[in-house]
């Protein structure tokens, strides 16, 4: 394989649906982070911590805007990296993906993945806006997300080596293996530790959103990476043979 | 009589190269993005960068939005 232009179309596709996460993100996530930060600073007004004050939001609106021109960027970053992890995946499994087309084998991977080291965790401990979460359990809660993406993720890899020992119609056994196991890991890994006191439908709303846009970046990237691979067909190089 | 031919090879191995290099790139974007909380520039600014939290504060509306845990 050509390792430059793999790399390369790696990192490009990743990028680029990460751009398009952070885009999808200022359009449609961005209202529900304003709505929950005017919770806070209601919040911190009403504790005496803040003044309402000119200068107050002075302040505020100009770390707001830093953190919102941030988004994109941040989604440049996230995408890049988790374009990595796919585009390694993608190469040792391509030949093993259904589809005669690059996008379409890696539509499929990038729904699997999708499934398994985002849905699935998302279910178990959703994202949150700002004011849910406790600083004070901030790593603990870094460590159970982590922690979970980690065992599902690694849980599909190895039900999937499993399937290729398995006759082609015995597959699906590994497919309810996983959704077994993946099933007590659900129940048996402890709560979200904090208590949700803001509005539930500003946190329904929000977590709506959330999901809506990284399921865009999953598409997104398995489109681009797929057609960058189709076009560049980094595995594939023109030999010639003189005899 | 001699000929030459063209043809296309399949090289099916993934160079080792190439994911050291994806694996690095995904555990450090994902820490910037998920988890930093001024330790990157720490190295070069020292303490103050905790106090800081120019990457916290950079990626804090993605990492609400893309479901990592914050505050
Ligand atoms: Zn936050």
């Amino acid at each position: 394989m050509k390792t430059a232009r793999f790399i390369a179309l790696v990192l490009l596709a990743g990028c680029f649906a990460g751009i398009i996460h952070g885009t999808a993100n200022l359009a449609i996530v961005e209202p529900y982070l304003d709505e929950a930060i005017g919770i806070e600073n209601q919040n911190l007004f009403s504790s005496g911590e803040e003044q309402d004050t000119p200068e107050f939001w002075v302040e505020y609106s100009s770390y707001r805007d830093w953190q919102k021109g941030g988004q994109v960027l941040a989604g440049a970053i996230l995408g890049t990296s988790v374009g990595a992890l796919f585009g390694i995946i993608f190469a040792f499994s391509r030949r093993s993906l259904p589809g005669n087309h690059n996008v379409k084998k890696a539509l499929i991977l990038a729904g699997i993945m999708w499934l398994t080291i985002y849905f699935i965790p998302f279910l178990k401990y959703p994202a949150n806006p700002p004011t849910v979460g406790d600083p004070e359990t901030v790593v603990l809660r870094s460590i159970l997300y982590l922690s979970f993406i980690a065992i599902s993720g690694f849980g599909a890899l190895g039900f999937y080596k499993l399937s290729n020992r398995l006759d082609k119609s015995k597959k699906i056994a590994a497919v309810l293996g996983y959704a077994i196991f993946i099933s007590v890991i659900f129940v048996a890994m402890p709560q979200n530790p904090d208590e949700v006191i803001a509005p539930m439908d500003l946190v329904n709303g929000f977590r709506a959103m959330s999901l809506i846009a990284v399921s865009i970046y999953w598409i997104a990237l398995g489109i681009i990476l797929g057609a960058f691979w189709q076009k560049l067909q980094p595995d594939k190089s023109l030999q010639t043979y003189t005899s | 009589m001699s000929y030459s031919e063209e043809i296309i090879v399949s090289k099916q191995a993934v160079p080792t190269f190439a994911v050291v290099i994806l694996a690095i790139i995904f555990g450090f974007g994902l820490f910037l993005v998920g988890y930093d909380q001024g330790h990157l520039f720490s190295i070069i600014q020292g303490a103050e960068a905790f106090d800081d939290l120019f990457i916290h504060e950079l990626t804090h509306d993605m990492r609400h939005a893309a479901g990592f845990p914050c505050h």
